[in-house]
């Protein structure tokens, strides 16, 4: 999984719509003041500020319920936003959720999900080509190629094809992952990647991701990987009670977080 | 006492078995042996009638009726082949995939479309074939074209109500949720009857429709009702999961339909599919009532020849082989079906 071995598409140097772009190039999302609130009442996100630059590398870090989930599906539409303003690779996103501008975010955002969910009536390379062949009608064979090309960069070329079941879930993961980067994103959202996974697989996929990030990827993780945050991430996130409660360092807000709820956290994980 | 390892003959372990299963205590004896008893003279007592009494003449004598009903001899090589065609589909489904070349295995789907028209040809005729009333049709044939016609109508069918039924436009939901109620509610045979019989009072003078395509509309409405909540609840199971991963690689809603929910969808719903395609071959026989002479209708006729009077037994019997055999060859290709597409399923 040498990350020299990167095949071109995971480059970041996308081209960018810079005419949609008002806050500077270098931002790959911005939110301002994002407000969540479930169809129920339940409030999951208040005022949400937070800037990702591109080639940045930041990890969520929160309580169960804290919001961090809700936060990332926002970036590529899974969640409405009922508040607040969004900024996802130069697209303008607010509360009237114009899902034009959702699906053309959605071509530029990679996610891989705590499940994996991977389709399971298709084959491993069906998953990967799936998107490339149908959403950016791109040449099938060409497709393949890069496709077993991005499974051999993670490691599971001889599966492609066998079927997600016939995979553990650590080598499903990394399928999901190579289903993303199929489609050439320039943002990759990873929300709690390691959870559903036996611990002695939870190292294959964070080596994946590790080498993803020395490629300059940009990426928002949300994790509970203490040892991955401290040594993958630019920055930390802490969020509480749909809030962001600090930013820093990894660094800082491991060997010295600043606020009384971070360090309950830590206390609590570490 | 049966573990205690000893010789004889209730050392066995099928006699071990048989022992304890049926003659474990005194009552379980008694029991056994009226049983054996009770089924042993049914037994004799049918063999005796189906070797020594039965006239078989009435099937024997009449096999072309059973197959081609009233079709005109001279044309029967065209019913023939249809049905030869049929059966060369069903055994190229059944064989194992891998002793078939790969393009005739992509076709299969294809073909099974396509044996309808080629039967509406060879039967009807036109292009060169002469043409043939609808009215000569009849027997297995027709029964078998019925039941053909139905599940290639009701499928789509369901799947399109299915689809609508959880549409987010509220007018579209109202109305396939109402057909789908009111289709549920109503016992075939009204259906059918308003089919054969209303339809054409509706209809402007002059204007007729082949009543096997009035039968085929019919069933195929009524059925596709009931296939629609066989598909609605495959697409049900699919966990919400599926779609956010669907969403997120940016596949259009459309998309996401025909690539991730309907094949997942239809490979759940496809036992209960199966069992409402055996059933539309059985509700093919509610036809004779109307005029129609397919399997069941054309034996009602023999039975009203005088030379076989009374001869319902045996009729009926040998109807009973007949559709048993079309049913087992349904369930048969339908077991086929499922596990072609098992390989995946077992999460």
């Amino acid at each position: 999984m040498a990350s020299s071995a990167a095949p071109s598409h995971h480059s970041t140097s996308g081209v960018q719509s810079g005419d949609t772009l008002s806050a500077g190039p270098e931002l790959a999302v911005r939110s301002q003041g994002l407000d969540k609130i479930f169809p129920n009442g339940f409030q999951a996100l208040r005022k949400v500020d937070l800037a990702v630059a591109k080639g940045e590398v930041v990890v969520i870090m929160g309580p169960s319920g804290s919001g961090k989930s809700t936060l990332i599906r926002t970036f590529n539409g899974l969640e409405t936003i009922q508040g607040g303003h969004l900024e996802v690779l130069g697209y303008h996103l607010d509360a009237d959720n114009n899902q034009k501008v959702v699906s053309k975010i959605r071509h530029h955002v990679g996610m891989v999900f705590q499940s994996f969910n991977l389709f399971p009536h298709l084959s491993i390379l069906e998953n990967v080509t799936l998107a490339p062949v149908w959403v950016q009608k791109r040449d099938r064979q060409t497709v393949k190629k890069d496709a077993l090309a991005l499974l051999d960069h993670v490691g599971i070329r001889e599966q492609a094809h066998k079927y997600p079941s016939q995979l553990s879930g650590g080598q499903q993961q990394r399928v999901a992952i190579a289903r993303a980067l199929a489609l050439s994103p320039q943002l990759m959202l990873f929300d709690e990647p390691t959870s559903a996974l036996d611990p002695e697989k939870v190292k294959e996929v964070l080596e994946t991701i590790r080498a993803l990030a020395a490629e300059g990827m940009t990426m928002v993780v949300v994790t509970h990987e203490v040892g991955f945050a401290r040594e993958v991430a630019d920055r930390v996130v802490f969020m509480d009670e749909g809030m962001i409660v600090e930013e820093a360092s990894p660094q800082t807000f491991f060997t010295d977080p600043k606020e009384e709820r971070s360090q309950l956290f830590l206390s609590r994980i570490l | 006492m049966a573990e205690s390892p000893r010789s004889g003959p209730w050392s066995r372990p099928l006699l071990r078995q048989i022992r304890r299963g049926l003659f474990a205590s005194p009552l379980d004896t008694v029991i056994t042996v009226v049983l054996a008893v009770l089924c042993g003279g049914g037994l004799w007592s049918f063999l005796h009638w189906v070797f020594l009494q039965a006239d078989w003449a009435v099937v024997v004598e009449n096999i072309r009726l059973y197959i081609h009903g009233r079709f005109p001899v001279e044309q029967v090589w065209r019913s023939w082949s249809w049905l030869g065609l049929l059966g060369v589909l069903c055994l190229a489904t059944l064989m194992p995939a891998r002793m078939l070349p790969r393009p005739v295995l992509r076709l299969l789907p294809l073909l099974w479309i396509l044996i309808l028209p080629i039967g509406l040809l060879l039967l009807a005729g036109g292009l060169g074939f002469e043409p043939v009333k609808s009215r000569f049709w009849g027997g297995l044939q027709l029964s078998l074209l019925l039941t053909l016609g139905t599940v290639l109508m009701a499928l789509p069918l369901g799947i399109l109500l299915a689809l609508a039924r959880r549409s987010s436009l509220p007018l579209l939901r109202w109305l396939t949720t109402g057909y789908i109620e009111l289709t549920r509610g109503m016992p075939l045979i009204a259906v059918l009857f308003f089919g054969q019989l209303m339809i054409p009072l509706f209809l402007p003078e002059g204007w007729t429709f082949n009543r096997v395509l009035r039968a085929v509309l019919s069933l195929g409405f009524f059925v596709g009702a009931y296939m629609a909540e066989d598909v609605r609840g495959g697409l049900q199971s699919i966990p919400k999961t599926q779609l956010e991963a669907a969403r997120s690689l940016g596949l259009s809603p459309l998309l996401t339909v025909a690539l991730v929910e309907l094949p997942q969808a239809l490979r759940t719903a496809l036992p209960s599919l199966a069992n409402q395609c055996v059933a539309s071959l059985q509700s093919t026989s509610l036809l004779a009532y109307l005029g129609l002479i397919e399997l069941l209708g054309i034996s009602r006729s023999i039975l009203g020849n005088p030379s076989f009077l009374g001869r319902h037994l045996e009729v009926y019997i040998w109807l009973a082989l007949l559709y048993w055999a079309v049913c087992i060859l349904m369930t048969s290709l339908a077991r086929r079906l499922e596990r072609t597409l098992k390989v995946s399923d077992h999460h």
